[in-house]
Protein backbone atom coordinates (compact mmCIF):
# COMPACT_ATOMS: atom_id res chain seq x y z
CA UNK A 1 0.00 0.00 0.00
CA UNK A 2 1.30 3.08 -1.06
CA UNK A 3 1.59 6.09 1.61
CA UNK A 4 -1.12 8.22 0.01
CA UNK A 5 -3.43 5.51 -0.50
CA UNK A 6 -2.67 4.55 3.58
CA UNK A 7 -3.32 8.21 4.36
CA UNK A 8 -6.67 8.13 2.47
CA UNK A 9 -7.91 5.24 4.15
CA UNK A 10 -7.32 6.44 7.37
CA UNK A 11 -9.40 9.38 6.80
CA UNK A 12 -12.42 7.08 5.19
CA UNK A 13 -12.20 5.35 9.17
CA UNK A 14 -12.78 8.53 10.98
CA UNK A 15 -15.62 9.51 8.71
CA UNK A 16 -17.72 6.21 9.16
CA UNK A 17 -17.84 5.59 12.91
CA UNK A 18 -20.54 3.29 14.49
CA UNK A 19 -23.33 3.99 16.62
CA UNK A 20 -22.34 4.05 20.28
CA UNK A 21 -24.16 2.37 23.24
CA UNK A 22 -25.05 3.69 26.43
CA UNK A 23 -27.14 1.46 29.10
CA UNK A 24 -29.58 2.79 32.30
CA UNK A 25 -31.62 1.13 34.64
CA UNK A 26 -34.98 1.35 36.69
CA UNK A 27 -36.30 -0.56 39.31
CA UNK A 28 -39.44 -2.76 38.93
CA UNK A 29 -41.01 -3.02 42.45
CA UNK A 30 -44.36 -4.61 44.04
CA UNK A 31 -45.44 -5.17 47.74
CA UNK A 32 -47.79 -7.85 48.99
CA UNK A 33 -48.79 -7.22 52.21
CA UNK A 34 -51.02 -9.24 55.15
CA UNK A 35 -54.53 -10.08 53.96
CA UNK A 36 -56.96 -6.77 54.90
CA UNK A 37 -60.27 -7.79 56.74
CA UNK A 38 -63.35 -5.28 56.72
CA UNK A 39 -66.36 -6.08 59.63
CA UNK A 40 -69.54 -4.79 59.77
CA UNK A 41 -69.08 -4.01 63.82
CA UNK A 42 -72.36 -2.29 64.68
CA UNK A 43 -75.88 -1.67 62.92
CA UNK A 44 -76.46 2.04 62.12
CA UNK A 45 -80.05 2.13 64.06
CA UNK A 46 -82.31 5.05 64.26
CA UNK A 47 -84.60 3.27 66.85
CA UNK A 48 -88.07 4.72 66.75
CA UNK A 49 -88.79 7.34 64.40
CA UNK A 50 -91.65 9.53 64.40
CA UNK A 51 -93.74 10.57 60.62
CA UNK A 52 -93.43 13.32 59.55
CA UNK A 53 -89.96 14.20 61.33
CA UNK A 54 -86.14 13.69 60.56
CA UNK A 55 -84.08 12.34 62.66
CA UNK A 56 -80.97 11.75 62.67
CA UNK A 57 -78.07 9.73 64.26
CA UNK A 58 -74.52 11.52 63.81
CA UNK A 59 -71.23 9.58 63.77
CA UNK A 60 -70.89 10.00 67.57
CA UNK A 61 -74.31 8.32 68.88
CA UNK A 62 -74.13 5.39 70.47
CA UNK A 63 -75.74 3.29 67.63
CA UNK A 64 -73.92 4.79 64.74
CA UNK A 65 -72.89 2.50 62.41
CA UNK A 66 -69.03 1.11 62.76
CA UNK A 67 -66.53 -0.83 60.89
CA UNK A 68 -63.66 -2.47 61.84
CA UNK A 69 -60.74 -2.31 59.47
CA UNK A 70 -57.83 -4.45 60.02
CA UNK A 71 -54.45 -4.78 57.12
CA UNK A 72 -50.80 -4.16 57.00
CA UNK A 73 -49.89 -1.00 59.05
CA UNK A 74 -48.86 2.39 57.31
CA UNK A 75 -50.69 1.23 54.07
CA UNK A 76 -52.58 3.44 52.10
CA UNK A 77 -55.56 2.50 51.62
CA UNK A 78 -58.89 4.00 49.68
CA UNK A 79 -62.86 3.96 51.68
CA UNK A 80 -65.29 3.53 49.22
CA UNK A 81 -69.46 3.22 50.60
CA UNK A 82 -72.09 1.87 48.48
CA UNK A 83 -74.97 3.83 50.41
CA UNK A 84 -78.88 3.08 50.19
CA UNK A 85 -81.38 6.06 49.35
CA UNK A 86 -83.95 4.34 50.76
CA UNK A 87 -84.95 1.83 53.89
CA UNK A 88 -87.32 -0.81 53.06
CA UNK A 89 -90.01 -2.44 54.53
CA UNK A 90 -92.07 -4.65 52.14
CA UNK A 91 -93.63 -2.46 49.53
CA UNK A 92 -92.44 0.94 52.01
CA UNK A 93 -89.53 3.00 51.79
CA UNK A 94 -88.41 5.79 54.18
CA UNK A 95 -85.93 7.94 52.35
CA UNK A 96 -82.10 7.93 54.43
CA UNK A 97 -79.56 10.73 53.20
CA UNK A 98 -76.89 13.35 54.58
CA UNK A 99 -74.49 10.55 55.42
CA UNK A 100 -72.03 11.24 57.64
CA UNK A 101 -68.48 9.32 58.89
CA UNK A 102 -65.34 9.75 60.75
CA UNK A 103 -62.58 7.23 61.01
CA UNK A 104 -60.46 6.65 63.83
CA UNK A 105 -57.02 4.85 64.11
CA UNK A 106 -57.00 2.34 66.38
CA UNK A 107 -58.85 3.92 69.03
CA UNK A 108 -62.72 2.46 69.14
CA UNK A 109 -64.32 6.05 70.29
CA UNK A 110 -64.72 8.67 67.85
CA UNK A 111 -63.19 11.31 70.22
CA UNK A 112 -60.44 13.20 67.74
CA UNK A 113 -61.74 11.00 64.82
CA UNK A 114 -61.43 12.11 60.93
CA UNK A 115 -64.71 13.29 59.71
CA UNK A 116 -65.51 12.77 56.07
CA UNK A 117 -67.94 12.78 53.86
CA UNK A 118 -68.73 9.14 52.58
CA UNK A 119 -69.14 8.69 49.27
CA UNK A 120 -68.85 5.71 45.90
CA UNK A 121 -65.48 7.64 44.93
CA UNK A 122 -63.95 7.07 48.18
CA UNK A 123 -61.54 8.52 50.76
CA UNK A 124 -58.07 7.90 51.37
CA UNK A 125 -55.99 6.94 54.36
CA UNK A 126 -53.75 5.61 56.28
CA UNK A 127 -53.74 2.31 58.65
CA UNK A 128 -52.06 3.10 61.84
CA UNK A 129 -49.20 1.12 62.35
CA UNK A 130 -51.39 -1.14 64.67
CA UNK A 131 -53.44 -1.52 61.19
CA UNK A 132 -56.43 -1.08 63.08
CA UNK A 133 -59.11 1.62 61.75
CA UNK A 134 -62.53 2.22 62.98
CA UNK A 135 -64.84 3.85 60.99
CA UNK A 136 -68.02 5.07 62.35
CA UNK A 137 -71.36 6.20 60.36
CA UNK A 138 -73.92 8.32 60.45
CA UNK A 139 -77.26 9.40 58.47
CA UNK A 140 -80.70 11.02 58.72
CA UNK A 141 -84.33 9.23 57.99
CA UNK A 142 -86.99 11.18 56.84
CA UNK A 143 -90.22 9.88 57.18
CA UNK A 144 -93.69 11.03 55.30
CA UNK A 145 -96.28 12.41 57.60
CA UNK A 146 -98.42 9.47 56.28
CA UNK A 147 -95.51 6.78 56.93
CA UNK A 148 -96.35 3.42 57.21
CA UNK A 149 -95.20 1.46 60.60
CA UNK A 150 -93.00 -0.97 60.29
CA UNK A 151 -89.24 -1.78 60.54
CA UNK A 152 -86.93 -0.73 57.60
CA UNK A 153 -83.92 -2.09 56.73
CA UNK A 154 -81.13 -1.26 54.31
CA UNK A 155 -77.43 -2.61 54.05
CA UNK A 156 -74.32 -0.03 53.63
CA UNK A 157 -71.62 -1.12 52.33
CA UNK A 158 -67.75 -0.72 52.53
CA UNK A 159 -65.16 -1.36 50.51
CA UNK A 160 -61.25 -1.18 51.53
CA UNK A 161 -58.45 -0.85 48.63
CA UNK A 162 -55.04 -0.48 48.45
CA UNK A 163 -53.68 2.72 46.90
CA UNK B 1 14.43 9.90 -5.52
CA UNK B 2 11.20 9.21 -6.19
CA UNK B 3 8.94 12.32 -3.49
CA UNK B 4 5.67 11.34 -3.02
CA UNK B 5 3.23 14.07 -2.56
CA UNK B 6 0.77 13.49 0.27
CA UNK B 7 -2.25 16.13 0.46
CA UNK B 8 -2.41 17.69 3.72
CA UNK B 9 -5.91 17.91 5.11
CA UNK B 10 -7.44 19.54 7.75
CA UNK B 11 -9.02 17.62 10.91
CA UNK B 12 -11.53 19.03 12.19
CA UNK B 13 -11.56 19.06 16.15
CA UNK B 14 -15.69 18.48 17.20
CA UNK B 15 -16.86 17.19 20.37
CA UNK B 16 -17.15 13.20 20.22
CA UNK B 17 -20.59 11.88 19.51
CA UNK B 18 -20.51 10.05 23.06
CA UNK B 19 -19.73 13.10 25.15
CA UNK B 20 -23.28 14.80 23.75
CA UNK B 21 -25.12 11.65 24.53
CA UNK B 22 -27.17 9.82 27.47
CA UNK B 23 -29.38 7.94 28.77
CA UNK B 24 -30.24 7.68 32.40
CA UNK B 25 -33.32 6.05 34.37
CA UNK B 26 -35.22 8.30 36.30
CA UNK B 27 -37.93 7.00 37.68
CA UNK B 28 -38.57 3.32 39.38
CA UNK B 29 -41.36 1.45 38.09
CA UNK B 30 -43.69 0.79 41.43
CA UNK B 31 -47.09 -1.43 41.58
CA UNK B 32 -47.13 -0.15 45.24
CA UNK B 33 -49.39 -2.81 47.35
CA UNK B 34 -51.07 -5.29 45.35
CA UNK B 35 -53.80 -7.95 46.12
CA UNK B 36 -52.98 -11.75 46.09
CA UNK B 37 -54.60 -13.11 43.21
CA UNK B 38 -55.62 -9.70 41.34
CA UNK B 39 -53.37 -8.87 38.36
CA UNK B 40 -52.31 -5.29 39.15
CA UNK B 41 -51.56 -2.71 36.07
CA UNK B 42 -49.37 0.53 35.65
CA UNK B 43 -50.29 2.67 32.83
CA UNK B 44 -46.93 3.59 30.75
CA UNK B 45 -49.21 7.17 31.33
CA UNK B 46 -48.95 7.03 34.98
CA UNK B 47 -47.06 10.40 36.51
CA UNK B 48 -46.08 8.28 39.55
CA UNK B 49 -46.34 4.67 39.24
CA UNK B 50 -44.59 4.13 35.75
CA UNK B 51 -41.26 3.78 35.04
CA UNK B 52 -39.09 6.28 33.12
CA UNK B 53 -36.04 6.93 31.32
CA UNK B 54 -34.17 9.98 29.98
CA UNK B 55 -32.77 10.15 26.60
CA UNK B 56 -30.05 12.86 24.61
CA UNK B 57 -28.30 12.64 21.56
CA UNK B 58 -28.52 15.29 18.85
CA UNK B 59 -31.42 16.78 17.15
CA UNK B 60 -31.96 15.43 13.91
CA UNK B 61 -29.67 12.38 14.34
CA UNK B 62 -30.95 8.78 15.34
CA UNK B 63 -31.39 6.78 18.69
CA UNK B 64 -32.60 3.00 18.55
CA UNK B 65 -33.75 2.07 21.69
CA UNK B 66 -33.59 -1.46 23.40
CA UNK B 67 -35.45 -2.33 26.93
CA UNK B 68 -34.52 -6.08 28.51
CA UNK B 69 -37.55 -6.25 30.38
CA UNK B 70 -37.92 -8.95 33.43
CA UNK B 71 -40.64 -11.66 33.29
CA UNK B 72 -40.73 -12.53 37.14
CA UNK B 73 -40.01 -9.65 39.73
CA UNK B 74 -38.01 -12.07 42.60
CA UNK B 75 -38.57 -11.87 46.34
CA UNK B 76 -36.40 -9.74 48.52
CA UNK B 77 -34.75 -11.99 50.81
CA UNK B 78 -36.00 -14.88 48.55
CA UNK B 79 -38.45 -17.64 48.74
CA UNK B 80 -41.11 -16.14 45.81
CA UNK B 81 -41.46 -14.78 42.30
CA UNK B 82 -43.97 -12.90 41.01
CA UNK B 83 -45.00 -13.11 37.37
CA UNK B 84 -44.46 -9.99 35.34
CA UNK B 85 -45.52 -8.94 31.26
CA UNK B 86 -45.47 -6.28 29.61
CA UNK B 87 -48.16 -5.20 26.54
CA UNK B 88 -47.81 -3.75 23.21
CA UNK B 89 -49.20 -0.15 24.88
CA UNK B 90 -46.72 -0.11 27.92
CA UNK B 91 -43.93 2.55 26.60
CA UNK B 92 -44.24 5.50 25.39
CA UNK B 93 -41.90 8.14 24.03
CA UNK B 94 -42.53 11.98 24.22
CA UNK B 95 -39.97 14.96 23.26
CA UNK B 96 -39.32 17.51 24.88
CA UNK B 97 -40.20 20.23 22.49
CA UNK B 98 -43.74 21.52 23.12
CA UNK B 99 -45.00 20.26 19.82
CA UNK B 100 -44.13 16.87 20.49
CA UNK B 101 -46.82 14.08 20.66
CA UNK B 102 -46.24 11.09 22.88
CA UNK B 103 -45.78 7.43 20.82
CA UNK B 104 -46.92 4.56 22.34
CA UNK B 105 -45.27 1.32 20.81
CA UNK B 106 -44.72 -2.13 22.38
CA UNK B 107 -41.84 -2.28 24.87
CA UNK B 108 -40.68 -5.60 23.68
CA UNK B 109 -39.74 -4.37 20.42
CA UNK B 110 -36.80 -2.40 19.64
CA UNK B 111 -37.13 1.25 18.15
CA UNK B 112 -35.57 3.97 16.23
CA UNK B 113 -36.39 7.84 16.57
CA UNK B 114 -35.15 10.37 15.46
CA UNK B 115 -34.90 13.69 17.36
CA UNK B 116 -36.74 16.10 15.12
CA UNK B 117 -38.14 18.08 17.70
CA UNK B 118 -35.66 18.39 20.42
CA UNK B 119 -32.50 16.76 21.55
CA UNK B 120 -34.07 15.05 24.37
CA UNK B 121 -37.11 13.10 24.75
CA UNK B 122 -38.35 10.65 27.82
CA UNK B 123 -39.52 7.61 27.61
CA UNK B 124 -42.72 5.92 30.04
CA UNK B 125 -42.62 2.21 30.69
CA UNK B 126 -45.69 0.45 32.43
CA UNK B 127 -46.73 -2.92 32.98
CA UNK B 128 -48.74 -5.33 35.00
CA UNK B 129 -47.97 -8.04 37.77
CA UNK B 130 -50.14 -10.87 39.02
CA UNK B 131 -49.34 -12.13 41.92
CA UNK B 132 -50.35 -15.69 42.72
CA UNK B 133 -53.25 -16.63 44.73
CA UNK B 134 -51.14 -17.80 47.94
CA UNK B 135 -48.14 -15.09 47.15
CA UNK B 136 -45.94 -14.22 49.68
CA UNK B 137 -45.79 -11.38 51.93
CA UNK B 138 -43.17 -9.29 51.55
CA UNK B 139 -41.31 -6.86 48.74
CA UNK B 140 -40.26 -8.18 44.66
CA UNK B 141 -38.51 -6.13 42.80
CA UNK B 142 -37.05 -6.80 39.11
CA UNK B 143 -34.57 -4.44 36.66
CA UNK B 144 -35.31 -2.54 33.57
CA UNK B 145 -32.71 -2.38 31.21
CA UNK B 146 -32.64 0.39 28.44
CA UNK B 147 -29.52 0.08 25.46
CA UNK B 148 -29.78 3.22 23.94
CA UNK B 149 -27.73 3.22 20.23
CA UNK B 150 -26.48 7.11 19.25
CA UNK B 151 -26.22 7.23 15.45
Amino acid sequence: MTRASALVAVLLGVAASAGHAQSANVTVRAQVGAAMTVTGARALSFGNVTAGVASTIPVNGVTSGRFLVNGPGNTGIRLSFTLPGTLVNGGSTLPIGAWTACRNNNNNSTNGCTAFTPSGAGTTATLHPSGNMNVFVGGTVTPAANQAGGLYTGTVTLTVSYI
Amino acid sequence: MRRWLVPLVPLLATAPLHAQSSATGVRDLTFGTVIRGVQTSVAATDPVKSGRFHVRHIQGRQVRLQLTLPNRLDRVGGGGTMNINFGPHDAVARGTAPSSAPFTFNPQANRLFTLDASPDFYLNLGGRVSPAAGQAAGTYTGTVVLTAIFF
